[in-house]
This record gives structure tokens, C-alpha cells and sequence, in this order.
């Protein structure tokens, strides 16, 4: 291909203005979708907020009593610390308050038949 | 039997290298162990020069016939022939000539990219096309210098400071019939060398054309930069380039692909083998058969030199061209942009955002650049691949 001046200036010319005007309209895009994420963001961030704020507009309450939980007998109380901090770490991840109500043993639904053939077919597993 | 015994030795002997040995041999020879001294010893961009070094090294190695570069003379490769005559490293530079090797490049660079910095400040894709001057006012020198559309192309696109782009866009523009006095290359030694020595030539630049005042402005810590917003934005350049620059698709398009399956988390896996196994093998691939073409008598010649000095000048323009827009982008913004992020528009990724880093640094410690300048870095690899989109798309092959 020759390479008169014109051809050159063509290149020169048409190529910045290509690589400006694609990148512009990036740009145009990438911000407007920063935006709309932006508002998404602090609505959510003001919900969090609001929830935040409304026990500590009333002070002058003192907080209820937690309920003193039913413990069933034949329960240690070192078990119960165990459950009681389990379920306070998951209140802590999930951001929720969880209470402990009650404790008490789980009813098998199976009897010591049923228990004793479950084991013996598990056994090869 | 004796006579005989000295003419099996006198064929042999005028079989072997030796008797094909010339002074550019040697001196090719030497300048592969001057490259193999600078990956392995200075470590400068090894994981590509040394395997280059070396390809450099086999095939001015006379007789050895791993490379046969008439094989690739022409419009029209011969694949039936290669694959009949050709050396193992005719077989691996079919990937180089067909353009199949740079793109799975940027398919793993893609991988490993994060574009939460651009996406966090979208002004710093201006940065990243303002740097792209020095590809088309390197093209102005070229056209100068007497070279013809194609290889002036070809030249260019060193100022991209992109090693696959210019590899992809010189054996595009240079397929055609020719003859070109330039090959693919002499334009991969001249960009990768180039690229292993930015640390040496972007810091001089710099000072000149930035005051202390400028160097020492800090910048705003970027935003937190969504899940969501990091897989949608390789969704949308691709879309965006594709219709805009539909010869760019190749490139931006596997440096997406690459991205969104590293941003979406689920395939694990394939950003594994992309980022690692995959980048590796077509890395060797690329860098052996790229070393190959540098035969003496293709690098021997007055082109090649004024490749040499035309690559410097692309590069440096480059990085001017990206600082003098930053300074502007400063004054705009009333001095809340460091104009030194500028120069990491070219897009030698991660190395010129970590120079604009040890620079601003150098006035002021505790002045952390890094994260502002990743942004022009990422916006100049999208916009060397569009500057070679535009290139492909304007010069006839």
C-alpha cells in the first residue's frame, strides 16, 4: 500500500478519534452502571441504618429481661453454656438476636429395635 | 579404507553447522546469550525473553533445521509442506502466523486481571487511550522512514507496549504478499525487549515532564467495587468494542472471557488451567517460535535498526502522551489527579502502574499510587487492542 500524506493523516486521525470515542463511551457506561449500583448500595445502607437507629432513640427504656430458659432435668449446666454460645455465634454472624428458650432431650422417634437394625445395615458404610 | 574413513569425515564435517557458521551466526548467538543473561541474571520479563533467547539460539544454529522461514514467505502457507518438511518449530509458529497463540495470551491475562480500579474510576480509561498516541504518531516515523503501510502498522504497535498485540497485529498486517523488510519477529524482540526495559526508560520521562508539585499529590482511596459490577463489565466491553471495532473482538474479547470466568466464581477450574497451564504452554509456544524467525540474515539489515529506534520512540511517546494527559486531567480536576498515573497507560501490566507507584514514592513515601495508576494500566491494555483493531481494520493486508 503507498503511503501518500494523506493516507497517513487518515491514520492518524481516524485512529485517535476511534480509540477516544470507544473508550469515551466506556467510560459513559461504566459510570452510569457505578451509579445505579451506588444508589442500590445506600438504599440498602440507609434500611440498615433506620433498623440500627430505632433502639437507640428510645433510651430511657431499660431492656427487657432476657426469659430465663426451661431446662429439662438430667441437664448439665456446662451443656447448656455450650448451646447458649453456639447459638449467640450464630446470632453474631447473621446479625440477628437469637434467645434460648428451652432445653430438652430429643425424643427418638425410633426404639432400641429400630436403633440396633439401622446400626447393623450402616455397618459396611 | 582410510580414504574412505576421510571422506566420511570431510561429508560429515561439511554437514554439520559448522561448515554453515558465518560471523552473523555468531554474533546472533551472542546476543541470544545476552538476552538469556538478561532474563535469568536481571530478571527482566524471563518467563518470555528466556524461551525467545533461546529460540534465538536454535535457529541461528545452522543446519539444525527446527525453522525454515520460506516455508512462511508469501500470501499463502503451505500447511500440507510444513507439515511434510517443516521442524518442530515450523510446526509451533503456525499458531504465531494464524494469530491463535495471542489471543489464549490474553485469554489467561484476562484471568489474572482485576478491573476494579477502572471500573472504581472510569476516567482512567481517557488515560489508557491517551497513551495510545505513540502507536500512530510512531506510524507518522515510520511512513518517514520508507517504510509501506503494512510494516508501518506493524511498527506502531510496539508503542502499544503489548507483546501479544504486536505479535498478533504484525503477522496480520504482514501475511499478505509482500515483500515486507520487517517480520514478526523483529517486531516481538523490539516490543518485548522494550517491555523489559520500562523500568529504565519510562522514570527519565517522568521527571521531565511532571513538576515535583504533581508528584507528590495524593489521590482519593477508589471505591468498593460490587460482585456484580465486576461481571457485568466484561459483558459490556466486549459488547461496547465488538460493535465499535468489530476487528478488536479477537483480542478484547478472550482478555473478557478470561475475566468474567475469573469474576464469576464458578469456574474455578477453567481460571486454574487458563492462568496456569494454558498461559505456560502457548508462553513457551509463543516465545520459542518468535525467537526462531530472528534468523542473522532477517535481523542483520537496516530495517531491523530502524525498528530498534522506532520501537524507543513509540514507547516513549506513549508514555508522554499518557503523563501530558494526566497533567491536564490534574488541572481539571483541580489537582486531585497525580498527572504520574498517566504514564501507566501503556499497558505493560502490572510493571508501568508499579513504576508510577516507585516514582511518586521517591518524592513522598507515604504517597501509595499503586491502585489509582492499576486503572490507566488495565484501560491501556483495552485500548492497544482497539489502536490494533483500528490498525487492522484501516491497512489493507
Amino acid at each position: 500500500m503507498e503511503m501518500t500524506n494523506e493516507f497517513v493523516a487518515s491514520v492518524v486521525i481516524s485512529g485517535l478519534v476511534i480509540v477516544f470515542s470507544a473508550l469515551i463511551i466506556l467510560i459513559l457506561f461504566v459510570a452510569l452502571f457505578g451509579k445505579i449500583f451506588d444508589s442500590i448500595n445506600s438504599k440498602q445502607k440507609k434500611a440498615v441504618t433506620k433498623k440500627t437507629e430505632e433502639p437507640v432513640s428510645i433510651p430511657a427504656k431499660a431492656p427487657a429481661p432476657a426469659p430465663v430458659p426451661e431446662i429439662e432435668d438430667g441437664i448439665g449446666d456446662e451443656v447448656i453454656a455450650v448451646i447458649a454460645a453456639a447459638v449467640a455465634a450464630m446470632g453474631a454472624e447473621t446479625g440477628k438476636k437469637f434467645a434460648l428458650r428451652s432445653v430438652k432431650h430429643s425424643m427418638s422417634s425410633r426404639g432400641a429395635w429400630g436403633n440396633a437394625g439401622v446400626s447393623e445395615s450402616m455397618r459396611n458404610f | 579404507m582410510i580414504q574412505s574413513f576421510l571422506d566420511t569425515l570431510g561429508d560429515l564435517l561439511m554437514e554439520s553447522g559448522l561448515a554453515g557458521l558465518t560471523w552473523k551466526h555468531l554474533v546472533m548467538i551472542c546476543i541470544s546469550f545476552i538476552f538469556m543473561y538478561l532474563a535469568i541474571k536481571k530478571n527482566f520479563e524471563p518467563l518470555l525473553l528466556l524461551p525467545i533467547a533461546f529460540g534465538m539460539l536454535l535457529t541461528n544454529l545452522p543446519n539444525a533445521g527446527l525453522y525454515h522461514p520460506e516455508l512462511f514467505d508469501g500470501a499463502n502457507v503451505n500447511i500440507q509442506e510444513i507439515f511434510s518438511n517443516g521442524g518442530l518449530l515450523d510446526l509451533l509458529y503456525i499458531g504465531v502466523k494464524f494469530e491463535v497463540f495471542p489471543p489464549l495470551i490474553f485469554l489467561g491475562i484476562g484471568c489474572m486481571t482485576d478491573f476494579a480500579p477502572l471500573i472504581a474510576n472510569p476516567k482512567s480509561f481517557l488515560l489508557g487511550a491517551a497513551a495510545q498516541a505513540g502507536i500512530f504518531l510512531t506510524f507518522v516515523g515510520a511512513a518517514a522512514l520508507g517504510f509501506n503501510a503494512n510494516e508501518a502498522g506493524s511498527i506502531a504497535i510496539i508503542g502499544g507496549a503489548d507483546g501479544p498485540t504486536s505479535i498478533f497485529v504484525s503477522s496480520k498486517l504482514l501475511s499478505g504478499g509482500g515483500p515486507y523488510s520487517v517480520n514478526t519477529g523483529s517486531i516481538a524482540l523490539a516490543a518485548y525487549t522494550y517491555m523489559a526495559l520500562v523500568p529504565v526508560i519510562q522514570p527519565p520521562i517522568m521527571r521531565l515532564l511532571t513538576t515535583k508539585k504533581e508528584r507528590v499529590i495524593r489521590m482519593d482511596a477508589l471505591r468498593p467495587v460490587s460482585k456484580t459490577e465486576k461481571i457485568i463489565f466484561p459483558i459490556l466491553v466486549t459488547i461496547v468494542i465488538a460493535l465499535l471495532v468489530p476487528d478488536a473482538t479477537t483480542l478484547v474479547g478472550l482478555l473478557m472471557f478470561g475475566n468474567l470466568l475469573k469474576e464469576s466464581g464458578c469456574c474455578e477450574r477453567l481460571v486454574k488451567t487458563a492462568q496456569n497451564e494454558l498461559m505456560n504452554i502457548v508462553t513457551i509456544f509463543l516465545g520459542i517460535s518468535v525467537g526462531a524467525t530472528t534468523t542473522a540474515d532477517k535481523v542483520f539489515t537496516i530495517p531491523f535498526l530502524k525498528v530498534i529506534v522506532l520501537g524507543v520512540i513509540a514507547f516513549s511517546v506513549g508514555t508522554a502522551a499518557g503523563l501530558l494527559f494526566g497533567k491536564i486531567m490534574c488541572v481539571v480536576t483541580g489537582g486531585k489527579v497525580n498527572p504520574l498515573i498517566g504514564s501507566a497507560g501503556v499497558s505493560a501490566v502490572p510493571m508501568a502502574a508499579r513504576i508510577s507507584q516507585k516514582v511518586g514514592a521517591e518524592y513522598d513515601p507515604t504517597n501509595f499510587l499503586l491502585m489509582n495508576a492499576m486503572g490507566p494500566n488495565v484501560a491501556g491494555v483495552i485500548g492497544s487492542a482497539v489502536a490494533a483493531g483500528v490498525l487492522l481494520s484501516i491497512i489493507p493486508v
